[in-house]
């Protein structure tokens, strides 16, 4: 489903070029549950930006589902990301303005769906939420994991392939956090591919493979890294 | 002291900090402070001075209004008189003690020619005035003497005094000057004295005297044109001191009683029923402190609506000041927060903040007093383009200075004050951990409430503009009835260089002739005065066979006196009859040309070609035959609808008259003023070509003004180009302020949004509906100010009704490009930051969170 060569991504700070991924190789297939791992400032959300299309500096060669990724320009890379992708954040990011209902809407807003049909989804995911008795109240009015189970309800109401998720559970007590997880689990086994960043061993337990990054570079991958680690020029 | 001195150096410091902030605050405040104090300092010099005269709080008009030159019989309808002749002003100096001095003066001033030795003559503006006008006024002199009782008397040798401004600029400051005998108008006068420096007169106008003659030498000048010893000629305002005490009611009633006991002597207010008009008449007294008030009448209104458009100008900037000093405040929370977590206390947080509004409103305010002084220079030059000596100074005075403070103060007070309130109310903790960052954005809510208020503003100003704008279009472009392009006018003084009447049919015959052999003059034409130069001359009409008019009815008619083939010239065609030609001699059958609007008041429904009329008595009635009729055209102002107008020509004196007050009239008419003359094209050196010609008939002649008659007729629209810029200027000044303020808020907006539009583009936004997203917030903004701004603008537009002229207050065209504009103006200022929100990069956003 998604194959990365020689990824590569840096800064500049003032006259100092840092370096956050550097020749990352990684192919993940439909239907995994990945995990992303390592220290602060290994470049774990970088890689999950680039995997989100979020981030479009990057160099190197990006195929998803055998698109090439790296030859589409900013709005092909939006409209992809759109149809293919939904993302969770560790501070869930749901706008305050809008109530339950509305945030859960609003990827659906941004294609060309018609009202009823959007409603009828939301409405079908509040349900598979079981966040129907919440679905006009304002995110101030829910608790953490309320906020994140409606930022997941978003991130998958338009059937993406790919779920990416970063840092979902660090806002979240223990409890909350294994009903997140298990959500994840029971959406990927419903045949969404999931990829997750997490510092958490407990919820890297969750997935089926464990990618760990170290200073930009793939330092570990259960299911095997693809090149040697250490090639640097 | 110190913590003081410690906060405004650290306020100077911030400001130093944010200089893109402090540029914008200075810049809206100087522009809001300038303009007002600009107005503030035209409205103190014009309508609010007192002229230096000593004790003014003792000076008293007789009379209120603004009457001018000469006028005869019932003034106005409402019995309102404000001009006496100088039999009823000597009534009232007799019969009034409670004035401890009664001064009177020539209503409308004249252009003398001056000449001193053998120096070429010069065109002055000269007043008359009583004996005891500068002693009235409380004026002593700068050198010399002023005149004193004696030197008003029909025997006394005739003297002058200069003005100050006059001796400077016309006699180089020649202190021998006094006690020497100067020309005017041909007869000698001595040199008493000159007037202190800053006397300009008894009013402000933009073109006050040169010197000051006394009233008793008018029929030595004027010669039998004289009218100061015609009872019936009103051409004198009366100014007094009043003893201390004097009841001004009481006074007024006797002046009033005084007037109509003096009228029942004189037949002309008594005959043909007139004396039932006599019980109305009235005088009103004023405080003369001022002066004579005529400028103040005339341009009262329109600096008012200045004034009123120049406090809406300060209004937005306000508005945007508030609405910076909001955002910066917002901006600055955790900076506050930080601060009072480290220990400091509220109050100290608030002053410093305080003190950071103050003074940035002072810069404001210094800049603001610089913009004043230029803009009240400029704005001057504009309304009184053709002044020679304007008493009115631009320089901003004590009173504005601390207007300018004053405002500045109360701004910084007023809008330091909440900022500094918000930013040390926050939750320290809530600021430091960052959990006050929303993505909504209720909290802007007042600055998007100052937006609405500046836009609603805005259209006022704007819609104003366009109002004005094309009321000055209509008046400059309407049909004025008469051609003026390559037309010229010089304007000369027959009188003044000594031309008796006996002498001037030669005079005119030379003059015609010799412009008339010009190379490409195709047409010269004389009159007494010309079309729309500002001058107007009155009399009341009795067609033969018809009695004499009852008192209030309108029987009056401007007329002049032309020369043969003079409508030709100026391009007023005849519709009946025929125009005057060389056929039209003093010996011939009296005749005169009348307009189509003097055939319908007089001669409605019938052929007015052979029937006869005449002015002021029945038995004058048969006077002159009427032989042409000419299309309307406007002679005097180009506001009204044309009057009733006859013409008379230059070669027709009427002889019949027996009152030496119409012999006077006739005698004062056969002086030409005007030499019209049309060009086969536009000319390069017609003045010096003028010049020259006229100075080769008679080098005593002097050109007292020469210019195209376009010149002349656009002159009259002085008040209306100038009320039409600033108001352009301020409707321009109040769009960039709103839209200066627009594109603030929506920029503070934008970049609170940042995370709520990174959020949105993760989510599949595309950059399109992003900047829809910002627009439609704009939209909003600009939509609730159209709403308040319209029903605003139709109340402005109510108020503005006077000052319009063919167009309606309620221009739908003036409206529609008011809010197309605005709303363009709103689209940009919205979408420069709507374009920036778009371009946020998703992941740049998030981590900003």
């Amino acid at each position: 489903m998604i194959e990365l060569n020689k990824i590569e991504r840096s800064y500049r700070t003032g006259h100092t070029e840092t370096w956050v991924l550097r020749h990352v190789n990684l192919t993940i297939k439909p239907g995994e549950f990945v995990t992303i791992m390592g220290p602060s400032g290994a470049g774990k959300s970088s890689l999950l930006n680039v995997l989100a299309m979020l981030d479009d500096q990057w160099k190197g060669e990006f195929f998803f589902d055998g698109e090439p990724v790296h030859r589409m320009n900013r709005k092909q890379r939006a409209e992809l990301a759109r149809r293919r992708t939904g993302m969770v954040f560790q501070s869930y990011h749901l706008l305050d303005d809008l109530s339950v209902a509305e945030n859960i809407d609003l990827p659906l807003s941004y294609k060309d769906i018609p009202r009823a049909e959007r409603q009828a989804l939301v409405a079908d995911t509040l349900d598979k939420f079981q966040i129907v008795g919440k679905k006009d109240l304002f995110p101030s009015q829910l608790s953490g994991g309320q906020q994140q189970l409606v930022g997941i309800a978003r991130a998958v109401i338009h059937k993406p392939s790919l779920l990416l998720a970063d840092e979902p559970t660090g806002n979240l007590h223990s409890g909350q956090a294994r009903e997140i997880m298990e959500l994840f689990k029971k959406l990927n086994e419903e045949g969404t591919t999931i990829i997750q960043v997490t510092h958490s061993e407990e919820n890297a337990k969750f997935g089926s493979r464990i990618i760990e990054l170290r200073d930009g570079w793939l330092y570990s991958d259960t299911a095997g890294i693809a090149q040697p680690v250490g090639v640097q020029s | 002291m110190n913590k003081l001195w410690q906060d405004v150096r650290y306020g100077l410091r911030q400001l130093r900090k944010s200089p893109g902030f402090t540029l914008t605050a200075v810049i809206t405040l100087a522009l809001g402070i300038g303009a007002n104090a600009a107005i503030f300092t035209l409205v103190q010099g014009i309508l609010l001075r007192s002229l230096p005269f000593s004790d003014p709080n003792q000076l008293y008009r007789i009379g209120d209004k603004d009457d001018c030159c000469v006028e005869g019989g019932f003034v106005g309808d409402n019995g309102d008189f404000d001009i006496y002749s100088y039999d009823l002003y000597l009534q009232f100096k007799q019969s009034a003690p409670e004035f401890e001095q009664l001064a009177a003066m020539r209503a409308g001033f004249g252009g003398f020619s001056v000449r001193r030795g053998n120096e070429i003559a010069k065109e002055l503006t000269g007043e008359y005035v009583s004996g005891n006008y500068f002693s009235t006024l409380g004026i002593g002199s700068y050198l010399g003497r002023v005149f004193s009782d004696s030197d008003d008397t029909p025997s006394a040798a005739p003297v002058v005094v200069l003005s100050y401004e006059g001796w400077q600029n016309e006699f180089a400051s020649d202190t021998s000057i006094v006690g020497s005998t100067i020309s005017v108008e041909t007869h000698p006068f001595t040199v008493i004295g000159i007037a202190p420096r800053g006397f300009f007169g008894d009013r402000i106008t933009g073109n006050p005297p040169m010197f000051w003659i006394p009233l008793n030498t008018e029929p030595t000048i004027s010669g039998n044109g004289s009218i100061l010893h015609h009872p019936d000629s009103n051409f004198l305002y009366a100014v007094g001191r009043v003893k201390p005490g004097t009841p001004i009611p009481a006074l007024q009633a006797k002046l009033s009683a005084t007037m109509r006991e003096w009228m029942k002597t004189r037949p002309v207010y008594t005959e043909n029923g007139a004396s039932a008009e006599i019980p109305k008449q009235h005088v009103t007294v004023v405080p003369a402190g001022g002066g004579i008030q005529n400028l103040q009448q005339e341009a009262g209104d329109g600096l008012t609506m200045l004034m009123i458009l120049s406090s809406v100008v300060l209004l937005i900037a306000c508005a945007n000041i508030a609405n910076l000093l909001l955002a910066r405040a917002t901006a600055r929370k955790a900076e506050v927060s930080l601060r009072m977590a480290l220990g400091s206390g509220r109050s100290r947080l608030v002053r410093q903040i305080f003190t950071e509004s103050v003074l940035l409103s002072l810069i404001g305010g210094l800049v603001g007093l610089a913009v004043a002084y230029a803009g009240s220079r400029v704005i001057l030059i504009l309304a009184f383009p053709g002044a020679k000596h304007l008493p009115v100074s631009a320089t901003p005075s004590w009173q504005v200075l601390g207007f300018a403070f004053g405002i500045s103060l109360l701004t910084g007070a007023l809008f330091g004050t909440t900022p500094a309130w918000i930013s040390t109310h926050a939750q320290p903790a809530e600021v430091l951990r960052g959990s006050s960052r929303s993505t909504s954005d209720r909290s802007s809510l007042p600055q998007k409430a100052l937006v609405v208020f500046q836009a609603a503003l805005s259209l006022v100003l704007l819609v104003g503009a366009a109002l004005m704008t094309k009321s000055l279009n209509k008046l400059e472009h309407q049909n004025f009835g008469l051609h003026t392009e390559n037309r010229y006018v010089a304007h000369f003084d027959p009188h003044g260089a000594g031309y008796s009447l006996d002498r001037l049919p030669a005079l005119y015959h030379e003059i015609q002739n010799r412009f008339e052999s010009l190379p490409g003059v195709t047409g010269v034409g004389l009159a007494m005065y010309s079309p729309l130069e500002g001058d107007n001359w009155g009399e009341c009409i009795i067609q033969q066979g018809h009695p004499a008019p009852r008192p209030g009815e309108h029987c009056g008619s401007t007329w002049d006196r032309v020369s043969a083939g003079y409508l030709d010239v100026i391009g007023v065609p005849k519709v009946r009859g025929r125009e005057f030609t060389d056929q039209d001699t003093a010996t011939s059958l009296p005749v005169a040309i009348v307009n189509e609007t003097f055939v319908k008041r007089f001669f409605p429904n019938q052929d007015p070609i052979g029937r006869h009329f005449g002015i002021d008595d029945v038995k004058y009635s048969g006077s002159w035959e009427i032989i042409g009729v000419f299309k309307d055209f406007k002679i005097n102002n180009p506001k009204e609808e044309p009057r009733p107008v006859y013409l008379r020509p230059m070669t027709q004196y009427y002889k019949p008259y027996t009152e030496s007050g119409f012999i006077s009239t006739e005698d004062q008419s056969m002086y030409a003023n005007s030499i019209m003359l049309r060009f086969n094209r536009p000319q390069q050196d017609a003045d010096a070509l003028i010049r020259r010609t006229l100075a080769s008939i008679d080098p005593n002649l002097t050109i007292n003004d020469l210019r195209s008659l376009d010149a002349q007729v656009a002159d009259n629209f002085d008040q209306d180009r100038l009320l039409a810029r600033l108001t352009t200027l301020f409707g321009v000044l109040a769009l960039i302020l709103a839209s200066v303020g627009l594109y603030g808020v929506t920029s503070y907006l934008v970049v609170r949004r940042t995370s709520e539009i990174g959020i949105r583009m993760a989510l599949g936004s595309t950059r399109g509906r992003v900047v829809q997203l910002v627009l439609r917030s704009v939209a909003w903004q600009i939509g609730l100010g159209l709403a308040l701004g319209i029903p605003s603008t139709l109340l402005a537009g109510h108020y503005m009704k006077s000052q319009l002229y063919g167009v309606s207050e309620y221009d739908a065209t003036a409206m529609i490009a008011g809010v197309v504009v605005l709303c363009c103006c709103a689209l940009i200022a919205g979408f420069i930051p709507a374009r920036r929100a778009a371009s946020i990069e998703p992941m740049q956003a998030l981590r900003t969170e």
